[in-house]
């Protein structure tokens, strides 16, 4: 297993400009870092000539502290049976990221998502403009520094809850007018 | 604006009797609870026995059953459909997340308190709330409507400006018509 | 042929045969739809904002309801996930239950399937007949784990509790039960020759571009391949257990029927097994205090077969006691985006609903 993982990452590495990578044998899967720019011909050259024809996922991490946003592309290779793992880093001020649901159709999904949920630009992404949020005017939600208790706490009222911090077992016995009954008070309060 | 039995007409003793025992629910699964609906409704449960059944479309039902939290895109839909549904019409509000916000009192994208946006007439407590929880509520619901004191669309009537105004804060895309009834 | 003017119709929120709370906006020329877009976002909780907000453990109970019809294979991909990263070894015996949950959990689910087929082309029987019998797959989770539907029963470390007593028993008895059921519903659903005239060459999935697409689980297996996370990629013990991967050529909704036919008996199969051969031993393993819980920066993707395909779930963590990042890649997610855009075109108006049911469609999963 190993040696096949060190093959395909050697493969990848002889043509692209590879910038990192990390193998882990016991779960079938290789990491590759690039630069941003690679990264369609990569993907490209992943499925057309390497058979890693699934792309199982993709995501965003948010690195606040480090001023970036991390992308993660997920393939898998239904005839070798491993795991690729893309990644690439790009700016968080200025995110922009290729347009790439022509080489899988559902990424179009998934770019709409992260430009709505991260305010991630794809130049040349056809769709419209709502994906999940409806005239959505704050940040773009997941965002680590947007904080959504406050953002809940500002628009939707809430419930008061009891001050007095009182065994709710009373409260019930009292409205209904019935004594608590003695196996049931050694646990109140 | 609550009236004890003393208070009802012979007439409505009758109509509220007559209303208690056919309780249409819209089919409108707007939370996870819609899950224990299906079960609710079929063999082993058969709420239909009680005279609760499904109903296809807001103005042949009277009941509008809030399964569960309410993002604010559904909320506008849901306050469509009900201003949709024809008089007797009751909102059962179906799970802890419609009277505090339960697990979700942090979340961007859910009303925390139902109550504040349509008149609820009956809660169900619970994540989810089971069949037996849901026949029960049902259940009070009859009870409420017999004793004539389910008048949730009453109380939207006449506090119509106070729910408009709660609604407004939320909804950003407001675009329905100024309308009264 | 005289060229209609194409109308917009709605389909959903607010619908009878839509499957849950979303939206199809459809174009159609009399009664040929000629596009499709769907609209989702009804039941967006933000729980991958949420889950920032809480620790390892708490973000648990998020899981399960990420997907309602299904919660335990999502609990599964994150308990898993965190063991990954946490270099957790889990007992052998919570392994033997994990399947046994995860199988029940598709039992229950498929069931509801024959139950939203049935009831998309108008045979409500079936919806009445297999909910109902859904409710004894649910008594089992009940007992074993004490809810109905949201379970939290698999959890980082193992599963929550052993079988309470004579469990064994009873899920023998209910899977008996449920075969001899099984034979009532081949006569019911799929000898019923209106079924199979609605459904043959409806819902027709082009096989030559499904893996592109990012297609998985019984349409995929509908359109002639042969692909299940729990062969290719085994987890737990399913590499000790002898199960069938039905497959079928048709690729249309009657294809993706019989596939989910075969799957409810081999379920039932691998229970029987799971029963007949569970070693004993611990449930689960210690895992750290959960408020103090830190797990050591990295990144894990697990994968598992659920009723609708692979669900697959990544977590990313920094080194704290909250998560990172957790991401969920439901099968729904694909399938009932593009790829139900691209099905629907060239069908009726009638069948939308059947091949809603029929491609796995759940909104939750697709918005969280």
């Amino acid at each position: 297993m190993e040696t096949l993982l060190e093959k395909i990452k050697d493969r990848v590495n002889a043509n692209f400009d590879l910038k990192d990578y990390k193998i882990y044998t016991d779960l079938k899967r290789v990491d590759l870092f690039f630069n941003k720019e690679h990264i369609p011909s990569v993907l490209l050259y992943l499925k057309e000539q390497m058979g890693f024809r699934h792309l199982m996922h993709m995501s965003v991490v948010d690195w606040i502290e480090e001023g970036e946003f991390e992308i993660i592309f997920f393939l898998w290779a239904p005839k070798e049976k491993v795991k690729i793992f893309v990644k690439t880093r790009i700016d968080r001020d200025n995110p922009v990221m290729e347009n790439m649901d022509n080489i899988w159709p559902q990424l179009n999904t998934y770019e709409r998502e992260f430009k709505e949920m991260y305010g991630i630009e794809f130049p040349g992404l056809v769709a419209p403009e709502e994906f999940i949020l409806e005239s959505w005017s704050g940040p773009p939600p997941m965002r680590r520094d947007f904080e959504t208790d406050k953002y809940a706490k500002d628009n939707f009222a809430t419930r008061p809850g009891r001050e007095d911090a009182q065994d709710v077992r009373e409260t019930i016995a009292k409205r209904s007018g019935e004594d608590i009954p003695d196996f049931a008070k050694k646990y109140s309060r | 604006m609550y009236n004890d039995k003393n208070k009802q007409k012979i007439v409505d003793i009758i109509k509220n009797a007559a209303r208690k025992h056919s309780l249409w629910v819209l089919a409108y699964g707007t939370g996870c609870g819609a899950i224990e609906v299906p079960a609710t409704m079929t063999s082993r449960y058969d709420a239909e026995r009680l005279g609760v059944r499904g109903a296809a479309t807001p103005r042949q039902a009277d009941v509008l059953l809030i399964t569960g939290y309410l993002t604010v895109k559904t909320l506008k839909r849901v306050i469509r459909v009900y201003e949709q549904m024809q008089d007797p019409k009751y909102v059962i509000g179906f799970g802890s997340c419609t009277i505090n916000g339960g697990m979700y009192f942090d979340s961007y994208n859910t009303i925390n308190q139902l109550d504040l946006y349509l008149p609820v007439d009956v809660y169900i407590s619970g994540c989810m709330p089971r069949p037996e929880a849901v026949l029960e509520g049902f259940g009070k619901l009859q009870e409420l409507i017999g004793k004539g004191i389910a008048n949730g669309a009453q109380q939207y009537k006449e506090n119509l400006d106070f729910y408009r105004e709660n609604q407004k804060k939320v909804i950003k895309n407001w675009d329905f018509q100024d309308y009264n009834w | 042929m005289k060229r209609e003017k194409a109308t917009t119709l709605y389909i959903g929120p607010q619908h009878p045969g839509i499957t849950g709370n979303m939206m199809v906006r459809l174009k159609v020329e009399g009664d040929t739809i000629v596009g499709a877009r769907t609209e989702v976002g009804y039941l967006h909780r933000a729980f991958e904002k949420l889950v920032e907000r809480r620790n390892w453990v708490q973000s648990f109970t998020m899981m399960c309801r990420f997907c309602v019809p299904e919660p335990d294979p999502v609990e599964e991909s994150y308990a898993r996930a965190v063991e990954m990263l946490d270099n957790i070894e889990i007992p052998e015996r919570a392994k033997w239950i994990r399947v046994l949950v995860l199988e029940l959990a598709r039992i229950s689910s498929l069931l509801l399937w024959h139950a939203g087929q049935g009831h998309s082309l108008g045979l409500y029987t079936m919806g009445q007949w297999s909910v109902g019998d859904r409710n004894y797959i649910l008594d089992l989770f009940e007992d074993l784990t004490g809810a109905r539907i949201y379970h939290m029963f698999i959890w980082p470390g193992g599963v929550r509790r052993d079988f309470p007593k004579g469990f064994e028993d009873k899920v023998l008895k209910t899977m008996d039960y449920l075969e001899k059921r099984l034979e009532d519903y081949d006569n019911l659903l799929f000898e019923n020759s209106i079924f199979q005239k609605r459904t043959q060459g409806v819902g027709y999935v082009n096989p030559e571009k499904v893996i592109e697409h990012g297609v998985v689980g019984p349409v995929l297996r509908g359109s002639g391949i042969k692909s299940d996370i729990r062969i290719d990629d085994p987890y737990e013990v399913y590499d000790k257990l002898k199960f069938e991967v039905p497959t079928q050529t048709g690729s249309d909704i009657w294809a993706r029927a019989l596939v989910r036919r075969v799957e409810i008996r081999q379920s039932i199969r691998i229970i029987r097994q799971v029963i007949e051969k569970i070693p004993k031993g611990d449930v689960y393993t210690k895992v750290p205090n959960p408020q103090k819980w830190k797990i050591a920066r990295g990144d894990a993707f697990a994968r598992t077969e659920s009723v609708r395909g692979e669900v697959g779930m990544y977590v990313a963590s920094d080194g704290g006691a909250k998560p990172r990042r957790v991401h969920f890649r439901g099968a729904a997610y694909v399938h009932a985006v593009t790829l139900l855009e691209e099905v629907l075109i060239g069908q009726n108006i009638a069948d939308v609903s059947a091949i809603m049911n029929s491609l796995g469609t759940c909104p939750p999963e697709i918005e969280r």
